[in-house]
């Protein structure tokens, strides 16, 4: 077995580089100068392998504040080294135990972390969305407006982005907002509803926290009688009545916070982040939209309109639906949706929600002036 | 055989055990030992959702730092991973707090609201440079060389409102004070810099890296100012008051069809945009070598004069290798996700199946692709682009009166890892 052997040494003082030899002797290793002194003693159980090219074992000596380093390139002495240190471990084992250590635990936190995010919070933003005061969520509601206006918005033409406050628009207005009447009254909600129409071609609603309702352009060309606009609304209704919009913010905080502020990014983290978001709180939306198309057929049993409009206008609407990729669209499967409507829907007396030259005039709410 | 082979002795009697390398610097990591460290720690981040990213950083600053060569000694990089997730912990300790602080007040709407997440955006600007200065002064500390310590100095707050206040100035004039802003900074940066007690100091002037990069500024953003002052020049200045008294359409006829002019340098504008997307992109290889060249040009150590022989073709070859690769990768991945996407037919066309559960799977599946596609990318990107050029850039050095290298006194302790953290959750900081 080697018992000595040519090496660098730098004394941490001054990057002199030394040129020595290196003694094995029982306890300790020691250092020589070219004329044979005696520079240092470095005793095995105190020695650290560095971080080194994989030609060279760089040592040093474990929490010595000098950075003294012995650097050895013949293969012979830096294994003979390896052998007689308890520390020093070329073939990294210890540390590869140490950090399994740390992928374990990291991999039990990910699981607790992911039970978390999928069941507790949005059971936390349930509890706490009653608690947030009325004031509150309608300030809210006027900071996402303010984002979805700018998102939304396209300024057709230069208009307004709602409907109903040009000349032409007026009659529309109108019967618009007897529509809008009728069901809110059935809600009969603790707060004020505000419903627009708004220049938006997509066949769609939405509901923001605050009670703000916006019903795009688009959703009433496709509309083919009043009860199916009025079955629309009535779901958006549900969403604000059960306050959706202010939980949605409260999950989507929640969830930003577990995975934004703890994770950090690395390595396209942040886009990660944001597709586990939209993953969980899709998947939460689903119950919410059963809810809320049960709220809607609730008003429409109530209001004396046809509550299976709602399940007409949804099947127009969502006409292709790819199977399969169910849990990445907003809402829960139009099939399912329109069955548990019709289950929903009584049979009492109907009467019109508006008659048919409002209807039609309804339809005209986004002529412009 | 000829005479000069008699000559010489079969073997060759060794002056010194190790002889010394060709350049001054040089790379000698395997590329094949970093895909190897680089792919366990992509799988590793994926199942520890990125906690494991400190041990990773760490090993991949190791294998650089230790691989890189300079007149036959290594670099070593003394940092670990527990003094990174240290920092973290500190720096979420302070910024937590502060996000909250932000999303109230934006809450709060109104003047207020609007001035908060600018006067925000701004103070998080602020601490970006302050981390930039700090992490540096980190990696830095945990250098070695010939067992002496790098050393950075100055405070990290000067150099942050130093550094917010020339980005603002860059941004104004359009790049064209880039140079300047890179001189100064780097100057700062340079001179708060030590190798052990060997001062370092920046030469690069703003001039030089100012004549080397005007033809590119002039070719990307160019257009763009020509186009600007071809829509401003044009501009129709009544038809924009009928528009903003509510003219509408008329008015927007008025300003486009009624003025060719206008509408002309408007197709301008929009010509001009597309190619300064696409000369930056193509330019960008360029770009990056004359910084590069005039950085390490500049770089002085007390008597040591640092020189790059790096070349524009070099810095292009890193990226096409990493286009090459990214094709190939992308050609493979397509070929996965289609045999996943039938597999997931087979299973949800099945009638009588749970069509939750196939659902759930399908949703996993596309997740794990998603993440497996960003992983590869990042992966590739590592190896190609990052490695690439640190290998090129090191070893295109040249060093001269390498002698006061040879008598540096050791100075100073590691500084705290707080810049580390800080810079990890606001996503500044490179190595």
């Amino acid at each position: 077995m080697t018992s000595s052997g040519q090496a660098y040494y730098f004394d941490g003082a001054t990057s002199a580089r030394h040129q020595v030899t290196v003694e094995l002797a029982p306890a300790a290793l020691k250092i020589h100068a070219a004329d044979g002194g005696l520079i240092a003693e470095w005793p095995y159980a105190e020695l650290e392998a560095l971080s080194a090219p994989e030609s060279m074992l760089r040592l040093g000596r474990i929490k010595s504040p000098v950075l003294a380093r012995l650097e050895v390139r013949d293969q012979a002495l830096a294994a003979a080294i390896d052998d007689l240190s308890i520390p020093v471990d070329r073939s990294g084992r210890t540390e590869r135990r140490g950090r399994m250590k740390v992928v374990a635990w990291s991999v039990a936190a990910t699981l607790s972390l992911l039970l978390v995010a999928i069941f507790v919070v949005p059971e936390i933003a349930t509890r706490l969305t009653p608690l947030v005061p009325y004031g509150l969520e309608r300030r809210l509601g006027a900071a996402v407006d303010t984002q979805i206006r700018t998102a939304l918005d396209t300024r057709k033409a230069g208009a307004k982005f709602e409907c109903g406050d040009g000349e032409r628009e007026k009659a529309g207005r109108a019967a618009f907002d007897k529509l809008v009447g009728q069901l809110e009254r059935a809600a009969a909600l603790p707060f004020p509803l505000r419903v627009l129409v708004v220049r938006r071609d997509d066949a769609n609603a939405i509901t923001l926290p605050g009670g703000l309702i916006y019903v795009f352009e688009g959703l009433i060309e496709k509309s083919e009688t009043p009860d199916e606009l009025a079955g629309v609304i009535g779901h958006e209704m549900g969403h604000a009545g059960h306050r959706d919009g202010t939980r949605m913010v409260l999950q989507s905080a929640g969830l930003s916070f577990l995975f934004g502020m703890l994770l950090g990014d690395f390595f396209g983290g942040g886009a990660v982040i944001i597709a586990a978001k939209v993953i969980l709180q899709t998947s939460y939306a689903r119950d919410v939209e059963a809810a809320a198309d049960a709220f809607g057929v609730a008003l429409m049993n109530q209001i004396g309109g046809d509550p299976r409009a709602l399940g007409t206008i949804l099947e127009r609407i969502s006409g292709s639906t790819h199977s399969g990729m169910k849990l990445l669209l907003n809402h829960p499967e139009t099939k399912d949706r329109v069955a548990a409507i019709n289950a929903r829907a009584s049979s009492g007396p109907r009467h019109p929600l508006l008659e048919g030259t409002e209807f039609a005039a309804l339809k005209h709410i986004c002529m412009l002036s | 055989m000829t005479t000069l082979d008699a000559i010489v002795p079969a073997t060759h009697p060794r002056v010194t055990p190790f002889p010394p390398p060709p350049g001054p610097v040089q790379f000698l990591g395997y590329e094949r030992a970093y895909w190897r460290l680089l792919i366990r720690g992509a799988v590793l981040l994926a199942v520890t959702l990125g906690i494991y990213r400190f041990w990773l950083t760490t090993d991949m600053r190791r294998f650089l730092w230790s691989n890189t060569e300079v007149l036959g000694e290594t670099l070593e990089y003394t940092g670990t991973a527990r003094e990174l997730l240290i920092g973290f912990l500190i720096a979420c300790a302070i910024l937590v707090p502060i996000y909250a602080l932000l999303f109230l007040i934006a809450l709060n709407l109104g003047t207020i609201g609007q001035l908060a997440s600018v006067i925000g955006f701004a103070a998080l600007t602020v601490l970006g440079q302050y981390a930039v200065y700090r992490a540096r002064r980190y990696r830095l500390t945990r250098t070695i060389y010939r067992g002496v310590r790098f050393l950075q100095t100055g405070s990290a707050w000067r150099y942050a409102i130093y550094a917010t206040f020339w980005s603002a100035i860059v941004l104004i004039s359009l790049g064209l004070l880039y140079p300047l802003m890179q001189s100064r900074l780097e100057r700062f940066k340079m001179r708060n810099t030590y190798l052990g007690n060997l001062p370092g100091r920046f030469e690069g002037t703003a001039g030089g890296l100012f004549l080397r990069g005007i033809l590119l500024w002039i070719i990307v953003i160019g257009p763009l100012i020509a186009a600007l002052i071809g829509v401003i020049a044009t501009f129709d200045v009544k038809a924009i008051e009928d528009l903003a008294r509510g003219g509408g359409e008329a008015a927007i006829r008025r300003m486009t069809t009624n003025n060719p002019a206008f509408t002309a340098a408007l197709g301008l504008g929009f010509g001009a945009m597309s190619w300064s997307f696409l000369a930056a992109v193509m330019l960008y290889p360029v770009f990056q070598a004359i910084v590069l060249r005039w950085w390490l040009n500049g770089i002085r150590f007390g008597d040591v004069v640092l020189s790059s022989r790096l070349r524009t073709g070099q810095v292009y070859g890193t990226y096409l290798r990493f286009i090459g690769w990214s094709f190939v990768f992308s050609t493979m991945a397509s070929i996965a996700v289609a045999i996943c996407y039938l597999l997931i037919k087979l299973l949800t066309d099945k009638p009588g199946l749970n069509s939750d559960g196939a659902e759930i799977v399908a949703a996993v599946i596309g997740f794990v692709a998603y993440l497996a596609g960003a992983l590869g990318y990042s992966t590739i990107y590592q190896v190609k682009v990052r490695l690439g050029l640190w290998r090129v850039t090191a070893e295109s050095v040249d060093l001269k009166n390498t002698a006061a290298l040879e008598h540096v006194s050791s100075v100073g302790a590691p500084s705290s890892p707080v810049g580390e953290g800080l810079a990890d959750a606001l996503n500044v900081g490179g190595f």
